[in-house]
């Protein structure tokens, strides 16, 4: 008998969950939707759901930023612009085929997001957030100044011509399908990986993370390279699809309000509260848009609000009343039974 | 004697810089928050000061008595109504609530105002220049500079010297200890935000009188009044108003090379700073 209490428990570790299966199958066929977008969608609807794919893809980066690593950006359009300029320059000054220029063109903000993170990790605490802003700042000047992107008047994308509508709707769609697979996809696929236990640990307490054995200086580097990367591949699909560049666009700050409005409202640190704000800010944008001033007045409003009161955000409260998670990423021990 | 030119504009423009630093130094030094609203609060008073200057004919230095203690109000108003809520450990909910109200705040001041430039008349203050051996040097400018010395030695004076001084100096430095002797946090805080603020009612009054103000431009002061205190060391008041001395000589020598390349050469500055010595110029390791 004494062998039997010195045996380990049976466990099982439980990461799946009934909720998650179906999450996960509707997922999948939300992105074979996406990509066969062609054979269902007119043009200006694919542009839209381009546009709403973009804003989900932002959001996660800058949701893994500053819900995960704790780094507040509020410069990711440095990152985007960066790669969008790449990629005008690649495909119209130098001829390469846009398609393959998008992924070319993210080496730029690869390489790019390394200095940056080593020279603004020195900042504590809030002034990160505003050296994020400098150093886009810094981006969109040196992009006004510099003749081999035209400067200020910024440059256009005819090569685009050489390409029918509907092959450029295939790779729209194409595209729309893989900025959510690489940003919600590849986040979930992260964060139930070992990194990602390591990234919750770190976000609930980063001094006891790194007694634990977690590297939290090198993850945070990684989390904010691959965001910037992210943030890079969304730059270049949507500055393809304007066909026109120049800085103000390319390095505008209104991505980072609408980044932090959709995962503040939605509910920080969860892939679902990204997807649920995405939804609130697109319909609001639609809806309310053309009211300009005064309803950037209610965003801003409503931003403040959330912080001061509802720090989860929608879904937050959602989980705290329901436990089914659209992307689980907890691990449950379960004590399995001897069976006879 | 070009570049002798700069550095003495440069001087001068550091002090307009100076009294946007000095707030933020202040509130950060006390509550590790950046009130990413900071340069729209510029903004705002500049442009109640200017209609406030043209519905009651004022002069600039009674719209100033007007807007300080308006300012005051603002920045005590600011601290209980949303700071308060958010000060503490985490960064990220005093970020995002002033983030948000910053985004409030320039859309409002648009619908107000709308996106016109303006400036607040000076009854020739602003044109005024004397000649000092070769180099034109505006009156206003040496004003704005001397404002900047009094309130820098004046604030740091009043951290030194006073008991409200030594209460704010033992909030930054350890809450729950400053607490424990008699001192309430939250109100002390109140009044820090009020001096900031305050003093950018002397800011609003000067930016709009050197140069014309937009409700759009509130970004650029906040980013100034940041590297100002980076570049000067966080930790004490004479080091944002010497690193703002920095960033204006830097951005006054970058327009000299290329009217194009101002802006980029205190952002260069401020990176190199970060880079080669992080504590800041005048900072303490």
């Amino acid at each position: 008998m004494t062998m039997v209490s010195m045996m380990p428990p049976q466990v099982r570790i439980r990461r799946q969950t009934a909720s998650g299966r179906i999450a996960l199958a509707l997922f999948v066929l939300a992105v074979i939707g996406l990509a066969a977008m062609p054979w269902w969608a007119k043009t200006g609807t694919i542009r839209m759901v381009l546009e709403l794919c973009c804003y989900v893809a932002v959001a996660q980066m800058w949701n893994m930023l500053a819900g995960y690593a704790g780094l507040v950006s509020v410069g990711q359009q440095a990152f985007m612009g960066a790669s969008g300029y790449a990629l005008f320059v690649l495909a119209q000054t130098f001829g390469v085929n846009p398609f393959l220029a998008v992924f070319l063109s993210l080496l730029v903000p690869l390489v790019l997001a390394v200095p940056c993170y080593l020279l603004l990790h020195r900042l504590d605490g809030p002034y990160f957030a505003i050296g994020t802003w400098v150093v886009a700042e810094v981006f969109r000047l040196v992009a006004s100044n510099l003749p081999l992107v035209n400067a200020g008047a910024g440059m256009s994308l005819s090569v685009m011509k050489d390409y029918s509508a509907f092959q450029r709707n295939i790779a729209m769609s194409l595209f729309c399908a893989l900025l959510v697979l690489v940003s919600i996809g590849g986040s979930y696929w992260f964060l139930r990986s070992r990194f990602g236990l390591a990234l919750i640990a770190m976000r609930d307490n980063p001094v006891a993370a790194a007694s634990q054995g977690v590297n939290v200086r090198r993850l945070r580097f990684m989390i904010y390279v691959a965001a910037a990367v992210g943030c890079g591949l969304v730059g270049a699909v949507y500055f393809m699809a304007q066909l026109r560049i120049n800085p103000p666009s390319a390095f505008d700050p209104m991505w980072s309000n609408i980044a932090i409005f959709i995962v503040m409202v939605g509910g920080i640190a969860s892939i679902e509260g990204v997807l649920i704000g995405t939804l609130i800010y697109f319909i609001a944008d639609r809806w309310f848009g053309e009211y300009g001033a005064s309803y950037f007045v209610v965003l801003g409003v409503m931003t403040v609000l959330v912080a001061l009161y509802a720090r989860t955000g929608i879904w937050g409260m959602i989980a705290a009343r329901w436990d089914a998670p659209w992307f689980p990423i907890r691990r449950h021990l379960v004590l399995e039974r001897d069976k006879p | 004697m070009q570049w002798l030119d700069a550095l003495v504009q440069g001087i001068l423009l550091g002090g307009m810089y100076a009294q946007y630093a000095l707030g933020m130094a202040l509130m950060f030094g006390v509550m590790k928050i950046v009130n990413v609203s900071h340069g729209d609060l510029v903004i705002l008073l500049s442009l109640v000061g200017i209609s406030l200057a043209s519905s009651f004919g004022l002069g600039p230095f009674t719209v100033m008595a007007a807007l300080v203690p308006l300012a005051v109000g603002l920045g005590w108003l600011l601290q209980k109504a949303v700071l308060n809520r958010v000060v503490g450990e985490d960064p990220l909910p005093s970020l995002i609530a002033t983030f948000g109200l910053s985004l409030a705040l320039q859309n409002l001041m648009l619908q107000i105002w709308s996106a016109n430039s303006r400036s607040l008349p000076g009854g020739g203050i602003e044109s005024r220049s004397i000649q000092v051996g070769g180099i034109h040097i505006g009156l206003l400018p040496v004003i704005v500079l001397v404002f900047a010395v009094a309130l820098t030695w004046g604030l740091d004076l009043m951290l030194k010297r006073t008991r409200f001084g030594r209460a704010l100096r033992a909030a930054a430095s350890d809450v729950e200890a400053a607490s424990m002797t008699g001192i309430n946090p939250r109100a002390v805080y109140a009044a820090a935000t009020a001096i900031a603020v305050g003093i950018l009612g002397f800011a609003a009054v000067f930016q709009s009188l050197r140069s014309t103000v937009a409700p759009a431009d509130g970004g650029a002061q906040l980013i100034y009044a940041f590297e100002a205190v980076i570049i000067g060391g966080m930790g004490s008041v004479w080091g944002a108003f010497l690193g703002a001395m920095v960033l204006g000589v830097a951005q006054a020598i970058g327009f000299r090379i290329d009217p194009g390349f101002g802006v980029l050469a205190g952002h260069i500055v401020f990176l190199l700073v970060l880079a080669t010595r992080p504590q800041g110029l005048f900072g303490r390791a």
